[in-house]
């Protein structure tokens, strides 16, 4: 599988916390932080979770997951997993 | 010192006869049947192919998009009940948070959110979604509920079956007459429709097989019966203590005024014949409530329509009644089974009838059965006194479960 761009992996985590969040994708930045804006909850994140595992075909830890706030560091945590791929 | 009452000050429905109270109460007097045919069924050609689903339930109306992702039909249907007595009520800051409770009654908890996950994800449980568990717990529909309003005190569902819904309302009032909480939410709900469970309750012989002419199928102790019909809802009711209620001024439909509750140990889904035990719970009931039988102004029945429930429930009123019950109504010729929304609904339903003092007809009785020898009300509304009403629940597992409601002016 090729390797997502920066552009791409951003589009995808947006879409997949717009589906979960029921808000429009657009309303979803790189700056966005899940917690003080929507107060997500441990479910819906690992949901987002789970979901971007199913449409790259990886692992998440649930662990580092949960560290994160912003939509970028979210999008900065799937770039550095697949850069780390074999 | 006189026993706190407890005032039913609001009323919240959704069922197979309407969203909303108003609505669902004309449905009843117009006695007809809410069943049709369900295509998930009629596609599986299944034996019994039709049921009475709530019609015209926007959730949109109660949910944003993220709410509607994560709580099921059951929790919807709920929550937008639960938030139509509240609003109903105008119960909302009443009471403190803390002395507020919210009491379900489930007879099938989540078993369809369950057989959904089990089914679509049968050859890949790990990918199932990462809420299922908060989906299928029995206790969801009751925390949402709780969840939505900050209600902190006690959260509790009840399972009996059919009874659940009446059991809920029931062990409500002990918790308001013992001062433990202030205001209670109590109600029930299910979801029953969905191919695996109406399919389960087919094997028992227990629904009626006329997938010919649904709206003629549920027919309570009517000669022909032949089964219930599954229905889904929920309904809740606001249940204050007295004073309170008065104090705030909230306009009181009336009293839940005795609740009775016992077991037949008997068979794990018939009941016993000469319904002994569960005149013995109307009896206690009545007790409960201060009344005797003659106080009673008509009486709503647990009425499923099959034929070994309809009799023993007629047996154990004539008990019960000294063989003169008053006139018997029973919504589920109109509704079908709600399972563990029905207590609920017709605690609701009975307490209007009783305060407006017209009964609803029973639907689809053509020819009473000579061995349910009761004053049946049918074909049209009944006139009666402004009086209490006794409606009953019974449940398979032989949980019964019976309220007296008191009407206010």
């Amino acid at each position: 599988m090729t390797m997502p761009s920066r552009a791409e992996l951003s589009t995808l985590v947006r879409t997949k916390v717009a589906e979960v969040l029921g808000t429009p994708v657009e309303e979803i930045d790189e700056s966005t932080n899940l917690e003080v804006g929507y107060q997500i909850d441990s479910l819906e994140l690992m949901e987002i979770g789970a979901r971007l595992e199913a449409a790259l075909g990886i692992r998440l830890d649930l662990r580092e997951l949960i560290g994160v706030e912003t939509v970028g560091q979210a999008t900065d945590l799937l770039t550095r997993r697949l850069e780390a791929q074999p | 010192m006189s026993r706190p009452r407890v005032a039913v000050t609001g009323l919240g429905v959704k069922t197979p006869a309407g969203t909303s109270v108003d609505a669902a109460f004309d449905c009843l007097l117009d006695a007809r049947s809410r069943a049709v045919h369900v295509p998930e069924l009629v596609a599986r050609d299944l034996a019994v192919q039709f049921a009475c689903p709530v019609p015209n339930f926007d959730p949109a109306a109660y949910f944003n998009q993220r709410e509607i992702r994560r709580l099921d039909r059951g929790a919807q249907l709920s929550v937008a009940a639960a938030a139509d007595a509240i609003a109903d009520a105008g119960a909302e800051g009443a009471a403190a948070p803390d002395r507020t409770g919210v009491f379900l009654g489930t007879g099938l908890g989540g078993i369809l959110p369950s057989t959904m996950i089990a089914l679509g994800w049968d050859t890949d449980p790990s990918g199932m979604p990462v809420d299922s568990v908060a989906r299928v717990m029995p206790t969801a529909p009751a925390a949402w509920i709780a969840l939505r309003f900050g209600f902190r005190g006690p959260c509790l569902t009840y399972a009996t079956a059919c009874a659940s819904g009446a059991t809920a309302i029931g062990e409500a009032t002990l918790k308001l007459r013992a001062g433990e909480v202030d205001m209670a939410i109590a109600g029930g709900v299910d979801t029953p429709i969905g191919a695996i469970i109406v399919a389960a309750f087919a094997r028992i012989g227990a629904l009626s097989l006329h997938n010919d002419d649904p709206a003629g199928a549920s027919r309570p102790f009517e000669a022909t019966r032949d089964g219930f019909v599954m229905g889904e809802g929920s309904s809740f009711l606001v249940l204050e203590r007295w004073e309170r209620a008065r104090a705030r001024g909230a306009r009181i439909y009336g009293e839940v005024a005795g609740y009775g509750s016992n077991t037949d140990a008997f068979h794990i889904v018939a009941p016993i014949a000469d319904g002994t035990v569960a005149a013995a719970c109307m009896d206690a009931a009545l007790v409960d409530a201060g009344l005797k039988p003659a106080d009673i102004g008509h009486v709503n029945a647990h009425g499923t329509a099959t034929p070994l429930n309809d009799r023993a429930e007629a047996a154990a009123l004539v008990r019960c009644f000294g063989g003169r019950p008053p006139p018997v109504t029973a919504p589920k010729g109109v509704t079908g089974h709600l399972i563990g929304g029905a207590g609920a609904f017709e605690a609701a339903v009975a307490l209007l009838a009783a305060r407006r003092g017209v009964v609803p007809p029973i639907a689809n009785l053509a020819v009473p059965d000579p061995d349910c020898p009761l004053d049946l009300v049918r074909d049209e509304p009944r006139r009666i006194p402004v009086a209490p009403v006794l409606t009953n629940s019974f449940g398979f597992g032989g949980h019964n479960a019976t309220l007296v409601l008191v009407p206010e002016p």
